[in-house]
């Protein structure tokens, strides 16, 4: 089969399905690599299933192919609307303070830190509860953009994985830079990027929020216990 | 009845208890300390006791005439002073260079009597042989049984067929010391069992540690710590432990900054604080944008009136109000943030735009509300009294410590005023009657108003907690005083008031809830209204403030007087206080309701901690490099667990459900390898030291410091 016209029914089927869109140079030599390593006699259908988990796989940056419409950062207020199938890099929950995330995170939050004196129970004066807030980091490969959970988002969580593929969708009010995202915005298509995990570990991502040098070298003083 | 009693508690020998009812003509009774002894026998006696003198002149005899078991017989009253035998290594142990500190896990130890105790001991021994029979009426707490055991054996050794019975009260007063005398048990061996193991355990891990700590530090620090006795103790420890933990939080905690948008509303009574109920953000982004939002006017009415206002030359076609192109100004400050303010800043002074000021009070967002609710809210009255919560209010109320508090109690109790106050237990039993007991409190100047309206009221309703300890009830009065002075009166007065106050009713209140929404984002305000004080009126230690908002209709809508968006910075904890630390020590079973006060008053005399002025504990570097050195050792020596295993291994002993010999053997064993374990590493307790006082002196084998 010709991998040009294989190509362009792959390119079809990714915007149609998925909402897709990726460069030629790239789809071709993905369709090469997945004859070459996976099989060279595999169906249409087959193609479209594997060309579509390396593009889940894949880091945006590399496909150089901007999705998201140019000058959405500059405007201080503006809509999106359509379909945008970009990756998120890493998201944190901004109703909380990162470190003491961080120290439950490292199982170092410490119960005893709640023990007051005070005494006897009473009806405790009320409270806001502070509902999770993810600000969540998207590429889509040339420009990032932050979106907030400004309506609950369940599809999405602290432990996604750097580098999930999402499906951005219907009517999206942009301010300041930012996505005001509402769960009928957001489908999680999956994925995730290998070379990010470790970078954009909660680890990490709220170490840096609070300024705490990482240490990459793994501890050895406590070998000998 | 006393013969139907009698067979009740001698069941098993009615034999020689009738031939011991035959020969009984004295009764030799025993309490745990002089104070105790006096007030019991002044009821008993109906204050017609004989005193005479015995060895120990801080332990008088009381004599008086009493019919007990069925008869008339003479009882003498004395006293010990708390335990009357200590245990101790044997002689040749007892030098600190004697040994090698771990043989001290397995050395024997004997009991002793002390030499300031042999008074009383010679007094209990020559009074006992006059006696047939020995009541023990020592405190009725694990200790104090342990005490009436010191007693037993020092006149059985007299005497040895003594006949010995136990008096159970819980306080000294005419109804309960009559009952205590017609319900006479057996002591507790049981509970007498665990507090031997305690102290046996005590002995060997402090010693033991003490002397390897204290030899060691000073060879190593001699010019910090020559003279300095470093004590180990396994309650001090976690104590320790606790106040150097909490300081490290402290330490460790990196402030952030969160932001949050605040709405108020003022009214002709005050100003309504609303508060967003997504709290707070820790991006300064994401809650401009919400912030943003909310400051669009947006409010279809106010939009007809503005154009009513405006020529619609004036406005721009953008849907969020931007002012494009009016009046020349070009929308520039609209576009910026969206900012309300920047409204009539942006018409201000420009020709044709005169009804800028009309529009001045109509620029900013609005409100809408759309919930208000409205339910009784109550403020529980206390629960009954028991230990630590005395300890922990009196620490943070009256600013008492704990040990001060416990100090005051205690002589409280011996003269009457108030029941035992040891006790874990915070419900009153059913067949206390607390009327009386609150009628005794009628006649003060300041409460008894109070006392009189809750027996008008259908009488004492105590609110219990879920607490018992099956020997002593909750703390309370039990007896009027007037006479009393200083922070004997203060802990008095509070336990009255708290009885009083436990015994009446929960304050009621009504509180109102109002939740607005600005531009989707929700706030919510709160009023109360205090109906009824009830309790609040006997207590002033509680407060509760009446916040008074206006009336707000569902659906109405209202321009708030301010909304901002404001920022602030979380805070580490706090150092511990007093009573936090009690807290702490209470839910990790670090010691028990009868000693938290002690192992903080003693690591607060060996300097590991110190007090701010605020009252509130921080390590010292002592303190600091002890907990320090044995957490780098890798164990949890300043944490509570192995401790409060031991604690719970004690309870188990003395609810009869595990052998003290098996107790006392594995902690042994559990403690003596910690102990070689950390002898092994004591270097790492060198370099945690070093940090504080400076380079270690040569490096010591550890053999050559007992040498
Ligand atoms: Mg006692």
């Amino acid at each position: 089969m010709n991998t040009v016209a294989v190509a362009v029914r792959v390119k079809t089927w990714l915007s149609s399905t998925w909402h897709v869109k990726v460069p030629d140079q790239w789809l071709e030599a993905c369709i090469s690599w997945i004859q070459e390593n996976v099989s060279s006699s595999l169906s249409q259908a087959e193609i479209n299933k594997h060309v579509f988990e390396q593009w889940l796989l894949t880091d945006l940056r590399d496909l150089q192919h901007p999705v998201l419409p140019a000058g959405i950062l500059e405007s201080q207020k503006c809509e999106l609307s359509g379909y945008y199938a970009i990756q998120i890099d890493y998201l944190v929950d901004v109703s909380l303070p990162a470190y003491s995330q961080l120290q439950k995170l490292k199982g170092r939050d410490n119960p005893n830190e709640q023990v007051t004196a005070t005494t006897q129970a009473t009806q405790r004066p009320w409270e806001a509860k502070p509902n999770r807030m993810l600000m969540i980091q998207f590429t889509d490969g040339t420009h990032q953009i932050q979106g907030m959970e400004y309506r609950p988002l369940p599809s999405l969580n602290a432990n996604i994985p750097p580098g999930t593929k999402i499906l951005l969708q219907g009517t999206i009010v942009c301010r300041l830079g930012v996505l005001l995202l509402k769960s009928e915005n957001v489908k999680v298509l999956g994925g995730e990027v290998e070379a990010l995990v470790e970078e954009y570990s909660q680890d990490k991502v709220l170490s840096r929020l609070i300024g705490v040098e990482e240490n990459p070298v793994p501890q050895t003083a406590n070998a000998q216990d | 009845f006393a013969a139907r009693s009698l067979l009740r508690f001698c069941s098993q020998e009615p034999i020689a208890m009738a031939a011991f009812r035959g020969s009984l003509q004295k009764v030799l009774c025993v309490a745990e300390k002089n104070d105790a002894a006096k007030g019991i026998a002044d009821i008993m006696s109906n204050s017609r006791m004989r005193r005479r003198e015995g060895l120990s002149k801080f332990n008088k005899i009381y004599e008086y005439e009493y019919h007990l078991f069925g008869k008339d017989v003479t009882v003498a009253m004395t006293s010990v002073s708390g335990h009357l035998l200590g245990m101790d290594f044997q002689s040749h142990l007892k030098k600190w260079h004697s040994c090698n500190p771990v043989s001290l896990f397995d050395a024997e130890v004997e009991k002793y009597c002390p030499t300031d105790y042999t008074n009383i001991k010679r007094t209990l021994e020559k009074e006992v042989r006059q006696c047939q029979a020995l009541i023990i009426w020592t405190d009725c707490d694990r200790e104090g049984e342990n005490i009436g055991f010191e007693i037993i054996h020092v006149c059985k050794a007299v005497k040895p067929g003594l006949q010995v019975f136990r008096a159970r009260f819980s306080e000294i007063t005419p109804r309960s010391i009559r009952t205590a005398c017609e319900n006479l048990v057996q002591p507790d061996q049981n509970v007498s069992d665990a507090v031997d193991v305690r102290m046996e355990l005590d002995l060997r891990i402090g010693a033991a540690f003490t002397r390897f700590q204290t030899l060691r530090l000073q060879k190593i620090f001699p010019s910090v710590l020559a003279n300095q006795l470093i004590s180990y103790g396994s309650c001090q420890f976690p104590t320790l432990g606790f106040v150097v933990e909490r300081f490290k939080a402290i330490q460790a905690f990196i402030p952030e900054t969160f932001y949050k948008i605040k709405v108020t509303h003022e009214h002709e009574d005050g100003i309504v604080d609303f508060s967003w109920k997504r709290n707070r953000l820790f991006n300064h982004t994401a809650c401009l944008v919400l912030y943003q939002i909310c400051m669009e006017v947006r409010d279809a009415s106010r939009r007809a009136l503005y154009r009513s206002m405006f020529s619609s030359a004036c406005w721009g076609d953008s849907e969020t109000w931007g002012l494009g192109g009016c009046c020349g100004v070009g929308g520039v400050l609209w576009d910026v943030g969206g900012v309300a303010e920047a409204l009539p800043f942006s018409l201000c002074g420009l020709p044709g735009c005169r009804r800028v000021k009309v529009l001045l009070g109509f620029a900013g967002p609005v409100a809408t509300v759309v919930e208000v609710g409205s339910k009784p809210k109550s403020k529980w009255r206390p629960v009954a009294l028991d230990t630590v919560e005395m300890e922990k209010l009196a620490s943070r109320k009256l600013k008492i410590g704990a040990k001060e508090t416990m100090k005051i109690a205690e002589k409280l109790y011996t003269q009457g005023y108030i029941s035992y106050p040891r006790t874990e237990t915070n419900i009153f039993p059913k067949d206390l009657n607390l009327t009386p007991l609150v009628e005794q409190q009628t006649q003060d100047p300041n409460w008894g108003n109070f006392a009189q309206q809750i027996l008008e009221r259908g009488g004492p309703t105590p609110r219990n907690g879920s607490k018992s300890d099956q020997a002593h009830p909750p703390i309370h009065p039990t007896k009027y005083a007037s006479n009393l002075q200083g922070n004997e009166q203060r802990i008095y007065e509070f336990i009255v008031r708290h009885f009083l106050a436990c015994c009446s009713q929960d304050a009621q209140g009504q509180e109102t809830t109002v939740e607005i929404v600005i531009a989707a984002e929700r706030f919510v305000a709160h009023g109360l209204m205090i109906i009824a004080r009830n309790y609040l009126d006997v207590y002033p230690y509680d407060k509760w403030n009446t916040k008074i908002i206006p009336v707000y209709e569902i659906g109405s809508q209202f321009q708030p007087s301010t909304v901002e968006m404001v920022d602030g910075e979380t805070s580490p904890p706090q150092l511990l206080t007093e009573a936090d630390l009690i807290a702490l020590m209470e839910k990790h079973g670090i010691g028990t309701d009868a000693t938290h006060a002690d192992h903080i008053e003693t690591i607060k005399s060996r300097m590991y901690v110190g007090l701010t002025p605020e009252q509130r504990f921080l390590p010292g570097e002592l303190g600091m490099g002890l907990v320090e050195g044995y957490d780098s050792m890798g164990f949890e020596m300043s944490k509570p667990d192995l401790r409060a295993e031991l604690e719970a291994d004690l309870k188990l002993i003395s609810e009869g459900r595990k052998d003290k010999f098996s107790v006392l053997r594995q902690q042994v064993q559990k403690y003596k390898q910690v102990f070689i374990d950390a002898v092994e590493k004591a270097n790492k307790l060198d370099e945690a030291l070093s940090q504080y006082f400076g380079q270690a002196a040569e490096p010591v084998q550890q053999q050559e410091i007992y040498a």
